[in-house]
């Protein structure tokens, strides 16, 4: 029997009233209370007065219900015929239990029943909690198992029930969580743990809120993911963590090597100047999402870069929310278009108990050599290497007072000879939660890491690559032959000796240090008032070192060089603060729910880069002081953006919710022409199987329709704006030149965009679905507009003047064919489209994001084709194999698949534990420059017809580009691992032990034969640039890992 | 805290927050004292960039040198020109970076500046008037203003008289006012005015010291590109001479490091002025004369400095081709020509003797035994080749005119269809047919055209040879 939660309210006051009350002693039925009692005309009112002054009855009821009643007349001897008697001209239900009276409306005939008495002599009473934070569950529902007896938690989770001798079990539900059921027998008092269902609407979500909101009441997804999915897999990054667990982003790792950058695309591109990689926060405080190279260092423009994403903090994670743009981020206002995801920490538990856990993870990492040309190159260039990782983590508190630490100390030496991928990663955090009176709370958390890392020159670095040297044939430039695999064991132990020495000579370093904190006070001055403040900061500081020795040039160019030497230093300092508050009111009116919210956000960040370069500088020397030449330069970016929100929630009966909002933001890299810029959502959220017509179908538990449309924005770089003069020194004088040419009009490009979806739990939550459909049009997109010729300026200048749209469909599908009590198999599958055009280009010129030459490859922004598609060469060869001619500047495929999403598994069986996760993608293309080289310097004649060859050699090499295109549909094991836990009941100091194993990155399968991930995202466009990936140079795969893990949780 | 507090301390952390462009911008350049004199400086920075620009392309689509590396253009040395093609817009783009640059100088930075002085002004009006020549010389047309109307390249040879004109009105150098005076008749010659081309390189010859260059500063991202490529520290990726032109390899090198030694271009030299008469005493018919012409210029040439260098290193490898000559091999222009000793120099042995200003093999024999006008032609071309070697003017005397680039024409409503195609002449052979030779049993090298032979076989056509 389903109840209304006024009804339950009511039931519960009265199940309270009568459990106090029952203490006493056994109470008597209405029917065996004698009462004669005479009525003519009185009211209802009236006659409860008579009967409670007489009587230990007391009557419960909503004002309400008594109101319109008609008077009544009657004579009878009892109690219980004098509430029919009322119940029969009144049109009431009443309701007995124990001394209590409930008085409640019936909904129609059907529903009128004469009076129900209910006598109960056990008392019960317990604490519903969440299991995993131990949290208390306000408003759970406990109810016996085939009554409508019930009652619902109070605001400690604490619940008390009279029930029936013979009741035998409990029933005790929480939207969001795992139905229990827990036998009575002779126990009266209950703990009970409600587990997160994973599967099922209704859980409280703050991304993209301002505040703390019900999912059912908005109208797009939150993907949530909570720490417990977190914890089996072993990644040190976030976005490779991300990867396979969004459902609709896509995740890619550009490169193998430590800190390489990502991209990161949900719902397309939707910006051609800006890279697609969300915005980041941790517990309300903005991060840097640096995520292609710097201005100065960083990688260079065709250059694996380093992403600030790579050393974001892992170990201390609550849960992650991920809303995909849209109306979702409408209150992140200019910046978001891209999608948000926010990190919240560990602030302990509730349970009054210290919870930790040490974890040691070890193994060994190889090389992924799935995609290498030559099996020898593996040889020359690889090497399996040691990985140890150590965890400690405390977690702790009470209901008023919480808190967590985790140290973490990881070590790495890669898979790359020499140890040039090496990687020692230092990490600590804390995170606090206290209640500050009755009225006030305080969370805190801080973060710091250190992450250092080595690299080895790769991709289009110039002059001795390891893989450019191997791989792309170039060894054949210092007299090897190149086709390694053909070479007799001394040949290869020669060129073995070179490459290994040049590998040995390389010294590039970086260096990453970086504090976070957030701290927040949420105020509570009234009830259903929350006031909210956050603040925090994030500081990072990345030193980048590259020593080039006389000595590697020499033996790297054949040619002695002594003055030749350098020494390049970057330092990237990042200095972000943010300021939220955030008010929220929630009130009802009848039928009608209302939560009000309204709030101002402001960020800062300032990102400094100074690079100091030594050149002719004696080997040995770790410092540029030494050298002969120093240079320097330094590059200032400040960012301020801030805006205010306001959004209004409405909800009737609980099953149909609007969703209203608007923000404005204002920003000096705004035009002078521009003013605020206004971001308004609207959405629509019905909870269809609330409905009386679909509560009887019994295996449908929740079904949801909603819609929306919402604008989010990106931001203009910081005084592209402005018109300015640049200055540096020209034979040691001040030398003046055009800088920025400026835009008086600039303001950020807004995607508006318009989504429906259907969000489906069924077969009690064991199978879930989820579908979606948006188009996204990004208008007055961010292009940047080549520089005219005649005018002078040599950079480009943004404008708004391109509009890209971005469709499709977004489908997650979750089922769990076997749930016992031992067992349980749970599959998760996702399947994304995106369809992806370049509507109108205002009139620029195609553009290149992120490629080469025109002549070569490109990725290039053109109006009519998707972003970043591959534009070079097509080559067509005569009959007889000969190559005939070349049409540049042609369309070679897209960079942007039409199909992706993600798979995965996880059984349990008792203590035992398999999980595996995939990704795939369909539909992209990308060019492989590795082979083009491997062509040109005549390390293989596999690609290109043999006539052609014969009739031309190797010259029309750059004429059929096309050739070297390939499709890069694949699926990606990401990782697979078994997990076993035991649980030593007897031991005092054990709680738990966990003892894993997990393989990263086992299995690929793809169509092209290069990894199809593995591509340059050096964005040429610059800092934070658009980068569809699509060019495979010279880079280095995602290795392979094989850990063990033992973590255990300490009692 | 109650409301009406919170928000003046919102507001407060606002204003606190304030960003400034720590970037300087136009208004503030203007009101510093002094903008002319940085102006300048931006503006002798800007032409070693448009300098780098026009010599790593002109030298390449010549028959002068072949890229045998992966950099720069790909198509270049074919040649291949379109109008789409990136590298078609950066030149285009570097000539005119140096025009825009020289124009806001004199109407925005001279007007806001009462220290400017006469010789920045004329420095300013001569930028502005070379770089009419470079756009006169090597594009069909170009916008003689921002987004401007395309002209002709015979416009714009026109406007840069005006020009260079106005730098000479300006200035008090003796040596700045012969160089601007030699660059007018430059631009006459192109232009096809023997009578005033006449004029000006008659004042001129004798002025046998006249060296006018323009310099790089390696330190500071204004290096010289094709120094990079004549005189590599990478892994023997490099332009290669065309083999008879190998004796003048490389004119720009650098001892010690190569960012604190780039070798400047020069931009006008004495010896223009000979080869100009030259031309002009053929174009008479005045064979004595343009023979006495020739060896007075060899006299000029002779009395450049030259250095000796350590160019052992040079491999001539490269990923393109190989079967470069390194070792001193005969040569010879093309199969009907007879083969020659000394064009190829074996770098191994000894150090080598390099021409960093002007260098020739024409002899004072040759030219006086000319009998015809086309022969001393085929000389004065062949000595134009080799004076001006890897001063990016090859391409001009070979005809060969860049069209005006697509992001100009997207962007500039002013832009016809009529300049989008590139000029190669129809004597220009495709298909690296310019860079091509062959060696035989013996090493010895014969280049399959002589490009000087086929300047004098088409010396009528409109694209070369102004005076004929």
């Amino acid at each position: 029997m389903k109840l209304s939660v006024g009804q339950l309210l009511l039931i519960a006051l009265a199940c309270d009233l009568a459990f106090a009350t029952g203490l006493k002693g056994q109470a008597e039925n209405v029917f065996d209370v004698k009462f004669e009692m005479s009525v003519k005309g009185r009211s209802i009112h009236d006659v409860f007065e008579e009967i409670e002054s007489k009587t230990d009855f007391r009557f419960f009821f909503e004002k309400k219900v008594l109101k319109g009643r008609p008077k009544v007349t009657f004579e009878e001897k009892t109690l219980g015929d004098a509430l029919n008697s009322i119940s029969e001209q009144a049109r009431l239900n009443f309701r007995q239990v124990n001394e209590v009276i409930a008085v409640t409306e019936p909904k129609s005939d059907k529903d009128k029943k004469p009076v129900e008495v209910l006598l109960y002599d056990k008392n019960l009473q317990g604490r519903v909690m969440d299991a995993e934070t131990g949290e208390p569950l306000i408003g759970a529902t406990v109810q016996v198992k085939g009554t409508s007896m019930g009652t619902i938690t109070d605001a400690k989770g604490n619940f008390r029930l009279s029930v029936p001798d013979d009741a035998e079990t409990l029933v005790i539900s929480y939207i969001g969580f795992e139905t229990q059921e827990v036998s009575i027998a002779n126990q009266t008092t209950f703990n009970v743990s409600l587990k997160q269902n994973t599967s099922f609407l209704g859980e409280v979500v703050v991304t993209g809120q301002g505040a703390g909101i019900n999912e059912n009441r908005i109208s797009n997804k939150v993907e949530v993911i909570k720490a417990e999915e977190l914890e089996n897999i072993p990644s040190q990054r976030i976005d490779q963590l991300l990867s396979a667990k969004l459902p609709n982003a896509q995740i890619s790792l550009t490169g193998g090597q430590a800190g390489a950058t990502s991209l990161i695309r949900a719902r397309g591109v939707n910006s051609a100047f800006l890279n697609s990689t969300p915005i980041f926060y941790i517990d309300g405080v903005r991060m840097d999402n640096l995520n292609t190279r710097g201005t100065l260092g960083g990688g260079n423009a065709q250059r694996a870069a380093i992403s600030s994403i790579a050393d974001i903090p892992m170990d201390n994670i609550e849960r992650i929310e991920f809303i995909n743009g849209g109306a979702a981020t409408t209150l992140y206002g200019a910046d978001a278009a891209n999608g948000v995801i926010q990190i919240f920490t560990k602030k302990g538990g509730a349970s009054s108990k210290t919870d930790i856990t040490f974890e040691v993870q070890t193994g060994i990492e190889t090389p992924t050599t799935d995609f290498l040309h030559f099996e020898r190159s593996e040889d020359l260039l690889f090497q399996n290497g040691f990985y140890q990782k150590y965890h400690l983590g405390i977690n702790g508190g009470n209901e008023d007072f919480g808190y967590s630490f985790s140290g973490n100390f990881f070590d790495n030496e890669g898979s790359q000879f020499a140890d040039n991928n090496a990687n020692r990663k230092i990490d600590f955090s804390t995170g606090f939660r206290a209640k500050l009176g009755e009225k006030v709370d305080y969370n805190s958390s801080f973060i710091f890491v250190n992450n250092q890392f080595n690299r080895n020159r790769n991709g289009n670095q110039g002059g001795y690559t390891g893989l450019w040297f191997a791989e792309s044939g170039s060894s054949t430039l210092v007299g090897f032959n190149n086709r390694l695999d053909e070479l007799t064991d001394a040949e290869f132990d020669e060129i073995k000796a070179y490459a290994h020495r040049a590998e040995e000579l390389q010294d590039n370093e970086i260096n990453v240090n970086r504090f976070i904190t957030s701290q927040s006070f949420k105020y509570t001055p009234i009830n259903n008032l929350e006031l909210k403040f956050t603040g925090g900061i994030d500081y990072r500081l990345q030193t980048e070192q590259t020593i080039i020795t006389n000595e590697y040039l020499s033996h790297t160019t054949q040619n002695e060089v002594n003055d030749e030497g350098s020494i390049t230093n970057v330092d990237r300092d990042y200095f972000g603060i943010t300021l939220e508050f955030t008010g929220q009111y929630k009130w009802f009116a009848g039928d009608f729910s209302f939560i009000s919210t309204a709030g101002g956000q402001l960020f800062r960040n300032e990102d400094r880069q100074v690079e100091f370069v030594g050149t002719n500088i004696r080997d040995g020397a770790q410092v540029i002081s030494d050298a002969a030449i120093r240079n320097s330069d330094e590059f200032l970016i400040e960012v301020l953006n801030y805006g205010i929100y306001v959004q209004q929630n409405i909800g009737y009966q609980d099953k149909v919710f609007l969703d209203l909002g608007v923000r404005g933001d204002r920003n000096p890299a705004f035009g002078d022409n521009i003013g605020t810029q206004y971001y308004p959502k609207v959405g629509l959220s019905y909870l269809a199987s609330d409905e009386p017509f679909l509560q009887g179908v019994d295996w449908l538990n929740s079904l949801r329709i909603r819609g929306n449309y919402g604008l989010a924005g990106n931001l203009p770089p910081a005084f592209v704006n402005e018109r300015t003069i640049t200055f540096t020194g020209f034979q040691g004088e001040q030398a003046a030149f055009f800088a920025n040419p400026g835009n008086d009009d600039l303001k950020p490009e807004q995607t508006t965009t318009i989504e429906a979806g259907i969000d489906v739990a069924m077969f009690n939550n064991r199978v879930s679905f989820s579908v979606s459909r948006y188009n996204a049009t990004t208008q007055d997109a961010l292009f940047f507009v080549p520089p005219t010729p005649s005018t002078g300026f040599d950079q480009s200048q943004l404008s708004n003047v391109g509009e890209i749209e971005n469709k499709g469909w977004e489908i997650s599908v979750n089922v769990e064919p076997i749930r016992t009590d031992q067992s349980s198999l749970r599959f998760n599958f996702s399947v994304n489209t995106l369809d992806n055009e370049v509507v109108s280009s205002g009139g620029t010129a195609p553009f290149n994001i992120n490629g080469f030459s025109a002549r070569t490859i490109q990725t290039v922004v053109e109006e009519g084709f998707p972003v970043g598609y591959l534009r070079g060469n097509l080559g067509v060869f005569g009959e007889n194999g000969v190559f005939e001619s070349t049409t540049p500047n042609s369309f070679l495929g897209t960079t942007l698949p039409d199909l992706y999403g993600n798979m995965g598994l996880a059984f349990d069986y008792g203590n035992f534990s398999l999980f595996a996760n995939a990704s795939y993608q369909q539909g992209a293309y990308a060019h492989s420059f590795d082979q083009q080289f491997r062509f040109l310097y005549q390390a293989s004649e596999d690609i290109i017809p043999a006539a052609e060859i014969e009739a031309n050699g190797r010259s029309n090499w750059l004429n059929f580009t096309n050739e070297f295109i390939e499709k890069t549909d694949f699926i990606k094991v990401r990782d697979i691992g078994v997990n076993y836990t035991i649980t030593p009941g007897s031991s005092a100091i054990f709680n738990r032990i966990t003892i894993g194993a997990n393989v990263v990155n086992p299995l690929n399968f793809a169509s092209s034969s290069f990894d199809p991930e593995a591509t340059q995202s050096g964005a040429a466009q610059g800092q934070g640039g658009a980068s569809t990936g699509g060019i495979s140079y010279a880079v280095y795969s995602a290795p392979r890992q094989f850990l063990t893990t033992v973590r255990i949780n300490f009692k | 805290m109650k409301l009406r507090n919170i928000l003046p301390v919102f507001s407060l952390m606002i204003f606190g927050a304030c960003v400034e462009n720590p970037n300087v911008t136009e208004e503030i350049f203007l009101d510093t004292p002094g903008p002319s004199k940085s102006w300048v400086t931006g503006l002798r920075g800007q032409l070693a960039s448009t300098m780098s620009t026009i010599l790593i392309n002109t030298e390449m689509i010549s028959d002068n040198y072949f890229n045998n590396s992966t950099l720069y253009s790909k198509v270049f040395d074919a040649p291949v020109v379109d109008f789409t093609d990136l590298d078609v817009n950066i030149l285009q783009r570097e000539v005119g970076r140096l025009r825009e640059m020289a124009d806001y100088g004199l109407e925005t930075v001279a007007p806001a500046d009462p220290s400017i002085e006469a010789e920045d002004l004329a420095y300013m009006h001569f930028c502005r008037g070379f770089a009419l020549l470079l756009a006169g010389e090597n594009f069909t047309g170009l916008p003689i203003d921002a987004l401007g109307e395309v002209v002709g390249w015979q416009t714009l040879l026109e406007t840069a008289i005006e020009e260079f004109d106005l730098a000479i009105a300006e200035s008090s150098d003796a040596e700045a006012i012969d160089a601007y005076q030699l660059l007018k008749a430059r631009t006459y010659y192109k232009l096809g005015d023997l009578a005033n081309t006449r004029n000006l390189a008659n004042t001129l010859v004798g002025d046998t010291s006249l060296l006018f260059m323009a310099g790089f500063d390696g330190e500071n991202g204004f290096g010289n590109q094709l120094q990079g490529a004549l005189f590599p520290i990478g892994p023997n990726q490099s332009f290669e001479p065309l083999p008879r032109l190998d004796f003048l390899d490389p004119k720009y090198f650098n001892r010690g490091t190569a960012a604190t030694d780039q070798r400047p271009v020069a931009l006008a030299k004495a010896e223009e002025a000979y080869l100009i008469m030259m031309e002009v005493l053929l174009a008479e018919n005045n064979l004595d004369d343009a023979q006495a012409m020739g060896v007075a210029l060899l006299d000029v040439v002779e009395g450049r400095s030259t250095e000796l260098l350590d160019d052992s290193g040079e491999t001539r490898i490269g990923p393109n081709r190989s079967g470069y000559p390194t070792t001193a091999v005969r040569i010879r222009e093309d199969e009907n020509s007879t083969f020659k000793e000394g064009y190829v120099l074996d770098r191994r042995t000894d150090e080598i003797t390099t021409f960093t200003v002007s260098g020739t093999r024409v002899t004072r024999d040759e030219i006086n035994a000319t009998t015809t006008v086309d022969e001393l032609l085929y000389l004065v071309y062949r000595l134009r080749q080799e004076v001006f070697i890897s001063e990016g003017r090859r391409s001009s005397d070979l005809g060969i005119r860049f069209p005006v680039s697509e992001t100009e024409q997207l962007n500039n409503p002013n832009v016809g269809d009529a300049f989008i195609q590139p000029v190669l002449p129809m004597f220009i052979p495709l298909n690296g047919g310019m860079d091509a030779f062959t060696v035989d049993e013996a090493g010895d090298v014969t280049m399959l055209f002589d490009m000087n032979k086929v300047i004098v076989d088409n010396k009528t056509s409109e694209d070369i040879v102004p005076f004929m």
